[in-house]
């Protein structure tokens, strides 16, 4: 079985292990998860080494025999796969270590697994069939993650975000069958083979064909109007469930666009670049004013992605050099940040039972080495410079300061402002103003090893990608060459 | 080997099961057997035809067997397995279980309008007794519901009447012809094909399904969802075939997507799960009437017609499943579904399983299904219909996925329900494995000879 294969596969198998250790104990199947996750990881480094080594430029590709209807069985990875994946496997077996302390079925734990074997699918899939099977297989784990162990509103916040996604990729998938079927009229052929579609002269049905699969995709990432599931889901999400829809589900869009929608529409995509920069401006800037309304920690991370979000795509659309590899880099960037992020107030959960912003208070005293992270989090996902999220983030609005008018860059910049006006008043008075009445500081204890582990490792690579960031974006630059206009 | 050995087999198995009254003590044991393996040896008998491949043998004047309608007739007594499997022994009842069968094997092999008109007939009428007959407790609600469903019957056995004489006086042929038609034919087909619509539950003809779906024990609900239904399907495709430049085809499409959007509306305010599941088998028929449209658009070609086969064999299972996980639980409101998982994680487990599929979520059997239809759709560029159907399948998702909800994020409330049928659950397990394996399986299958 070849290493692409086993990239998904491995992870399936893994969750029915974890199943079945659950027979032996809740402990057990914790143990057992944690094994999994660690050799899965190890495997995605495996598979990320080659992109290293020649600094991108291998494609991987697994191409089986033509099954039924034109579908075949066919995986590639080139950088940005290999990225993405390794994210997910690394966040995977972070996920794993953050809920340690959980109480939890041997259910849970095979969820993650088997949430990580659908998103490695979709990062691999070259056949557009296998790519929307993947795709939609993501959100069965993640309903079952948000609805069972999520907190009070997670039965609303589960079919909320199903019913959201499934609107956005059933308009998707009549998308791929509208460009499969005009493929078909033109040449004869059924192919689902993206490749292959390649270069397609679609004539009419093309901009309705690239609006299904914006939207479609606009759904994941969130575009505006589109995001309306969001805050509900990463809400009320366990603090691991909100690390993996923010830090990897929400990449599947942008990837889609990158992957799927450009390099088959790229007439369209240039001249719909526009708008598409005027939706991510707008979402950049209304995600940050709704972040600053919120009261809830948990709620304010999760507005707070749809601004970064917005960032990455401004860069994407940029089509430039420097904009898209920007995009690329800063999908990294949120997964590891926001991830962060989203690792502390799960802590901060799980020791107060609350997320409020007037909860809490003076926990620079209490719990120093908390508000450490927190804080160096906050500033990464700020954009201090010497940190990641600066590099994304200028890389983004450089690109589409060069290529579209400057007034994105403009709104972008906004954008970055409102960030340092959300999450640095919230970091304030969750640390650092003292404590009001009905606080529940006194119950959060510093941060153990285990957490400390967690959040060392996620630092140390804010600060990696933020000091040295050549050596990210060389694995990530070929990727997305060929969509440079 | 004989073409009609399926429904020779069956039609064995009727008197044998009328002479199994004849005794006068039964212990049901007999009629249980019957009832198992006369559906079974069919089906046999029928993949040694499929196998054989030959389908150039004598036939009396009235019979023509196509592939199209050996691979019917598997679907069909596929779907009524389970209702095999869980014969109550009742030789009458297994008499009329068989009959309907051989109804529809007999439909299937129908070459002429007569014989569609015996074809029909001899499945609908024991189908109405079986609904009054079979099940326990509501006996005065499934006599009422089978009074019903005959009275719709019969109208939509007069409608075939009348059409079938228009038809006649105007080509004074009971078979296809081919060249232009006139308005009395053209009405003659129109009202051939509501008859046939009727028996789908299309929309406007669908008010009968949902109380007859609901007053039924499930298995016979199961079997009248899947069996009859796919009948229903091949039935509307001859009558289409007939007169391919018949004008009613082009109503089809529209007619599909309105039937899956009011089907999938209406079931989202049920309580009751079968009533519920009556109105999503509604939902259903709409997309392969939809299907059906496609497929006269696209000239009726090889691929549309796979698309159909494969949905009524999915759906074969995935209806089945669900209609019997109501036996198998004992389960009647989604209020008692609530934490159900915690009771009975296995059942639940296949019982979410078949929700997906039906909800057409890969990697499933259902989404396939719906997948390969709305393909046809798109390739026949029926675009309002096909977004129609998308937004029917959204809206579906909302209960399919309450009723995961309920039994998975709800805590348990009250008392827990009665421990139901135990071969039902076993049924319930193998049609969820089968929905699960025919969301994979056919892709293995090499294009099945063709999709190349």
């Amino acid at each position: 079985m070849s290493l692409l294969t086993a990239m998904w596969t491995f992870p399936l198998a893994a969750a029915a292990f974890c199943l079945a250790a659950g027979r032996f104990g809740r402990s057990t199947a914790r143990a057992a998860a944690l094994a999994v996750s660690i050799v899965y990881f190890a495997l995605s480094l495996w598979l990320l080494r080659p992109f290293v080594a020649s600094a991108g430029q291998a494609v991987l590709v697994v191409s089986g025999r033509p099954l039924a209807f034109g579908v075949s069985y066919l995986l590639s990875a080139d950088g940005l796969s290999a990225a993405l994946i390794a994210l997910t496997a690394f966040l995977n077996l972070l996920c794993v270590l953050a809920s340690w302390k959980l109480d939890v079925s041997a259910g849970y734990w095979a969820a993650f697994q088997a949430l990580a074997a659908a998103l490695a699918g979709v990062f691999l899939a070259r056949d557009l069939f296998f790519f929307y099977v993947f795709w939609e297989a993501t959100l069965i784990p993640m309903f079952f993650i948000v609805g069972i162990w999520g907190s009070d509103n997670r039965r609303h916040a589960a079919v909320k975000f199903f019913l959201f996604t499934f609107a956005g990729s059933i308009l998707m998938l009549l998308a791929l069958i509208a460009a499969v079927v005009a493929h078909h009229g033109l040449t004869g052929v059924w192919t689902w083979d993206l490749k292959a579609l390649l270069g397609t002269e679609f004539g009419a049905a093309a901009p309705w064909i690239f609006l299904g699969l914006v939207v479609g995709f606009g759904v994941k990432i969130p575009i505006v109007p589109l995001h309306t599931w969001l805050p509900d889901a990463h809400t009320e999400a366990p603090a691991a469930g909100s690390v993996m829809l923010a830090g990897v589900m929400l990449k599947m869009g942008l990837y889609g666009l990158i992957r799927v929608a450009f390099p088959l529409l790229p007439g369209i995509t240039v001249a719909w670049a526009p708008y598409m920069a005027l939706v991510a401006g707008v979402g950049t800037v209304y995600g940050a004013l709704c972040a600053m309304a919120q009261t809830d920690l948990k709620r304010l991370i999760a507005y707070s992605s749809i601004a970064h979000l917005g960032f990455c795509l401004l860069g994407l659309v940029s089509l430039t050099a420097v904009g898209l590899a920007g995009g690329s880099l800063q999908m990294i960037n949120h997964g590891i940040t926001t991830g962060a992020l989203f690792f502390l107030v799960g802590f901060l959960y799980e020791r107060g039972h609350k997320r409020g912003l007037s909860d809490f208070g003076g926990l620079v005293k209490r719990a120093p080495v908390f508000s450490f992270f927190f804080g160096f989090a906050v500033f990464a996902s700020i954009g201090l410079p010497g940190l990641n999220g600066f590099v994304g983030e200028f890389m983004c609005l450089s690109g589409i300061a060069i290529s579209q008018a400057p007034i994105y860059a403009v709104v972008g910049c906004v954008g970055v402002t409102l960030a340092a006006a959300y999450l640095l008043p919230a970091y304030q008075s969750v640390f650092w103003a003292p404590e009001g009445p009905g606080s529940v500081s006194d119950h959060v204890d510093d941060l153990d090893a285990r957490e400390k582990g967690i959040l060392w490792t996620l630092c140390a690579l804010m600060l990696w990608i933020g000091l040295a960031p050549h050596a990210w974006l060389q694995v990530l630059e070929p990727s997305i060459r060929g969509l440079v206009k | 080997m004989n073409l009609l050995a399926p429904q020779a087999v069956l039609a064995a198995g009727v008197v044998g099961a009328l002479g199994l009254g004849l005794r006068r003590r039964s212990s049901g044991a007999a009629a249980r057997v019957l009832a198992l393996a006369a559906p079974l040896i069919a089906l046999l008998a029928l993949c040694r035809l499929l196998a054989s491949g030959s389908t150039g043998a004598p036939l009396p004047p009235l019979i023509h067997l196509d592939l199209k309608g050996l691979y019917w007739q598997a679907a069909i007594y596929l779907g009524a397995l389970p209702l095999a499997v869980l014969s109550s022994g009742d030789d009458v009842e297994t008499a009329l279980f068989l009959g309907a069968t051989l109804g529809m094997g007999l439909l299937a092999a129908a070459a002429t309008l007569p014989m569609l008109f015996v074809g029909l007939e001899f499945m609908s009428l024991p189908a109405y007794l079986l609904v009054a007959r079979a099940g326990e407790g509501n006996a005065r609600g499934r006599l009422e519901a089978a009074v019903k469903y005959f009275f719709a019957g019969a109208f939509a056995g007069a409608m075939f009447l009348l059409g079938m004489s228009l038809y006649y006086a105007a080509t004074g042929s009971l078979a296809a012809v081919a060249g232009p038609i006139g308005p009395e034919a053209q009405a003659g087909l129109a009202l051939m094909g509501a008859a046939a619509l009727f028996k789908a539950g299309s929309v406007p003809l669908h008010w009968w399904l949902p109380d007859v779906y609901e007053a039924s024990s499930p298995e016979v609900a199961g079997f009248l969802s899947t069996s009859m239904k796919a009948a229903a399907v091949l039935f509307l495709m001859r009558i289409v075939a007939l007169a391919p430049q018949a004008e009613f085809a082009s109503a089809l499409p529209a007619l599909g997507a309105l039937t899956t959007l009011v089907g999938a509306i209406l079931a989202l305010r049920q309580k009751r799960l079968q009533r519920l599941l009556a109105y999503s088998s509604l939902a259903h028929a709409g997309l392969l009437i939809l299907g059906v449209g496609a497929w006269a658009a696209l000239g009726r070609g090889p691929q549309a017609t796979l698309a159909l086969l494969f949905y009524v064999v999915a759906y074969a299972f995935m209806s089945n499943g669900v209609f019997l996980f109501l036996k198998a639980s004992g389960l009647e409101t989604r209020e008692q579904l609530r934490g159900y998982a915690a009771r009975r994680p296995w059942l639940a487990a296949a019982f979410a399983v078949l929700l997906l599929s039906l909800g057409g979520i890969p990697p499933t059997g259902g989404f396939l299904a719906k997948f390969l239809v709305l393909w046809q759709a798109v390739r026949a560029s029926l675009w309002g219909p096909a977004l129609v159907a998308a937004l029917a399948a959204l809206a579906s998702l909302g209960y399919y996925l309450g009723l995961v909800r309920d039994a998975y994020f709800e805590e348990p409330a009250g008392a827990a329900p009665a421990e139901g049928c135990k071969t039902a659950a076993l049924v319930v397990g193998l049609c969820a494995l089968g929905a699960l394996l025919l969301g994979a399986a056919p892709l293995l299958m090499g294009g099945l000879g063709v999709w190349r």
